[in-house]
């Protein structure tokens, strides 16, 4: 596979096979602000990670950084074995493994939903129309809005529209899913309907990292929880360490406030 | 335009709304069922003599505007001498195209109708209004090129491209309005033979025996001329304004010098260039020169429009581009400039009425005799020295024909790309 062509070897001592996302001390500076300060983070295959931390505290940052909508300035991010640097190749390996979901949906406006859908399998995976459909048909009852197909995104609630947008990642076949606040710009009668389709994606086996103020929902269906603080992580473990036995300060101030 | 947000739907995952509480009105036009009369009577209280003062102003107003059409009816029936008009019809529409190859106008008439049916059957369908402009304008036509000896055939010519066009637009209402696969691949054949419709008819106007290039004049110049600026200008603008928010410098920068100093001088500026400096590097034909030029010109404004375009549209659109995969050029293509292009549509269509006006300078200053410069010599023939009145108004009605049906596409156009707009 050419994925595993421009893995060069100093890469395979990365993480064992199972470690999905392997990050590296990563640093990030917007000019002289550092928005990332020394991560790392190891993430398995299918796990379910929530990513938690107040405003400003970098969340967005890390996860943009791991499909490189945002350049990290020093340190190493492996996906599924590749290194994220700047051959372009490595980069569209990566990103046709990772489904991103954003707080603000950005779905293609002049696009008909069906059209959103079957884009990237057309244009990037050079399926074929009839597949795409079939593919976004199958992806569309699985979100729930079968019914919705040849409607455009202004012409659908929220609710929806966020459902198609994870369709629309879930059409590139990828083995991880990252979620950026995705039900933070929702009315909260449409918030349930989001979480539903996650939560069913987190039980068919995707690796998911999550970053969400919905507590319920990490609690529930969350594997590990990492605290962010000020760019760097404070803590993390299982929901039972987090919510009931948390050791920094910061956490427990933290989760007090939103609790 | 906005569609109404939320859009309840009880079949779906949606959630029901409660409806209970709805408020049931009469329909609309029940309530508005008043008598005839009543209706205009409250209608001209309303919108004419509404206050002593509004009905003093309706009246100053319609007794100004009767002066101003009671002095156009005596310009146009007791004063003016048509007959410069309509003897030199030859030398104001086709200057000196050579008269036997008349057919060659006649068959690159029928393709432009044929290619204006098949775009309004295509994305539109005709109105009451357009029928009501386009028999006025086909009689109009009709007298115009009728001419002389051959005033029969001319009538038959034009009645041929007045059924092309129609057979066009039924043919293309045929084409299924929704959007799938046939759909899409007559709508590419369609915008493809557009794109190429300004070679095509140089091509039937000039290929094999044609006419030369210098026998191109009068109004039909201008109608070559223009188009050919517009859309060149569209296709140096786009990557102009794409380059221009480039993040690489030297690209940036090139971009952003060539679209200021372009704008920084006047279009006759830029004819003098195509008349002498491209004379002496390039040469070739000048009309190709001015072609350029026009091209050229117009780009630089286009690309403004369309990198305002470009900016309206949040960064969210390149990243969830990227997110599924597509590369930059890719996202550009697929995402971003049919967006961008929707957005500047008004701007570009003014700009296009704008270069169609302008090419009025070019016989000022360029040997090329478009529709001023056939006027100019129809004047200067001693019989009508005294009639250039004439000759301009007709001169100006031919020019704010095709700026006012370019307005009313452009309205069109906006009209129905509300679907799916944000
Ligand atoms: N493009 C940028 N340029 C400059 N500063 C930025 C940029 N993007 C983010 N930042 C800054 O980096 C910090 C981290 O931002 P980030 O969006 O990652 O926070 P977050 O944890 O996602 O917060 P929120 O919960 O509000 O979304 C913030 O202080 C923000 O102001
Ligand atoms: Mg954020």
């Amino acid at each position: 596979m050419a994925t595993e062509q421009t893995a060069s070897p100093a890469d395979q001592a990365a993480g064992t096979p199972e470690d999905i996302i392997v990050v590296e001390n990563i640093d990030k500076w917007f000019g002289d602000f550092q928005a990332l300060d020394d991560v790392s983070l190891t993430i398995k295959e299918h796990e379910i990670v929530v990513v938690l931390g107040p405003s400003g505290s970098g969340k967005s940052t890390f996860i943009r950084c791991l499909n490189r909508l945002e350049e990290h300035d020093s340190g190493r991010i492996f996906v599924n074995g590749i290194e994220m640097n700047d051959d372009v190749r490595n980069l569209n390996a990566i990103r046709s493994e990772i489904g991103m979901v954003f707080q603000q949906f950005n779905l293609f406006p002049h696009l008909s939903v069906m059209s959103n859908i079957t884009l990237g399998p057309q244009k990037v995976r050079r399926m074929a129309r009839q597949e795409a459909e079939a593919l976004a048909m199958q992806l569309l009852e699985r979100v729930g809005i079968p019914e919705q197909a040849e409607k455009y995104p202004a012409q659908l609630s929220g609710g929806q529209q966020q459902r198609v947008a994870i369709a629309r990642a879930l059409a590139m076949q990828p083995k991880i899913m990252l979620f950026d606040e995705p039900t933070s710009a929702l009315d909260p009668e449409m918030i349930k309907e989001v979480l539903d389709v996650m939560r069913e994606l987190a039980q068919s086996g995707m690796t998911m990292i999550v970053v969400t103020h919905e507590m319920g929902f990490a609690r529930e269906v969350a594997d590990r929880l990492v605290f962010f603080d000020e760019g760097a992580v404070v803590e993390q473990g299982t929901p039972s360490h987090f919510f009931e036995n948390p050791q920094e300060e910061r956490t427990k101030l933290f989760l007090s406030q939103i609790l | 335009m906005t569609n109404e947000m939320p859009v309840p739907d009880p079949a779906g995952g949606g959630i029901a709304p409660p409806r209970a509480r709805r408020v049931v009105l009469p329909p609309y036009r029940q309530r508005a069922a008043r008598p005839r009369s009543v209706r205009a009577r409250e209608w001209l209280r309303q919108n004419l003599v509404p206050s002593p003062t509004g009905t003093l102003l309706t009246v100053v107003t319609f007794a100004v505007l009767a002066a101003i059409l009671g002095i156009v009816a005596w310009f146009i029936f007791s004063y003016a001498n048509w007959r410069v008009v309509t003897d030199n019809r030859w030398l104001l529409f086709a200057g000196g195209f050579p008269h036997d190859q008349e057919w060659r106008l006649w068959v690159g008439l029928g393709f432009v109708f044929a290619l204006v049916g098949a775009s309004y059957g295509m994305w539109s369908s005709f109105g009451r209004r357009d029928i009501l402009f386009m028999v006025p304008a086909s009689a109009f036509g009709v007298f115009m090129l009728a001419h002389g000896g051959a005033a029969l055939w001319s009538t038959l010519w034009f009645a041929g491209a007045v059924v092309l066009l129609a057979v066009a637009y039924f043919a293309c209402r045929r084409v299924p309005r929704e959007h799938g696969p046939g759909r899409t691949l007559a709508v590419r054949a369609l915008s493809a033979v557009l794109m190429l419709s300004v070679p095509i008819v140089f091509m039937v106007l000039m290929a094999g025996g044609g006419a030369d290039s210098d026998e191109l004049s009068g109004y039909l110049l201008n109608l070559l001329l223009a188009p050919a600026g517009i859309v060149g200008g569209i296709f140096v603008g786009i990557p102009l304004a794409v380059g221009r928010a480039s993040k690489l410098r030297a690209i940036s920068w090139s971009c952003t010098f060539y679209i200021e100093t372009v704008r920084g001088a006047p279009l006759i500026g830029w004819l003098f260039v195509a008349l002498f400096i491209l004379g002496d590097i390039i040469g070739g034909d000048l009309i190709v020169r001015t072609m350029i030029v026009l091209a050229v010109f117009t780009g630089a404004y286009m690309a403004e429009y369309i990198r305002g375009g470009l900016q309206a549209l949040p960064r969210g659109q390149y990243e969830a581009g990227h997110a599924v995969g597509l590369p930059y050029w890719r996202t550009l293509q697929l995402i971003i400039l049919p967006q961008a292009l929707r957005i500047s549509i008004p701007p570009i269509v003014g700009q296009a009425i704008s270069l169609w006006k302008d090419t009025a300078l070019i016989s000022i200053i360029l040997p090329l005799r478009e529709l001023i410069g056939s006027s100019r010599s129809a004047i200067a023939q001693g019989e009508f020295i005294t009639n250039r009145i004439e000759v301009y108004v007709f001169a100006a009605v031919m020019f704010w024909i095709i700026s006012f049906i370019m307005s009313r596409v452009s309205q069109r156009i906006e009209r129905s790309l509300g679907v799916g707009e944000r």
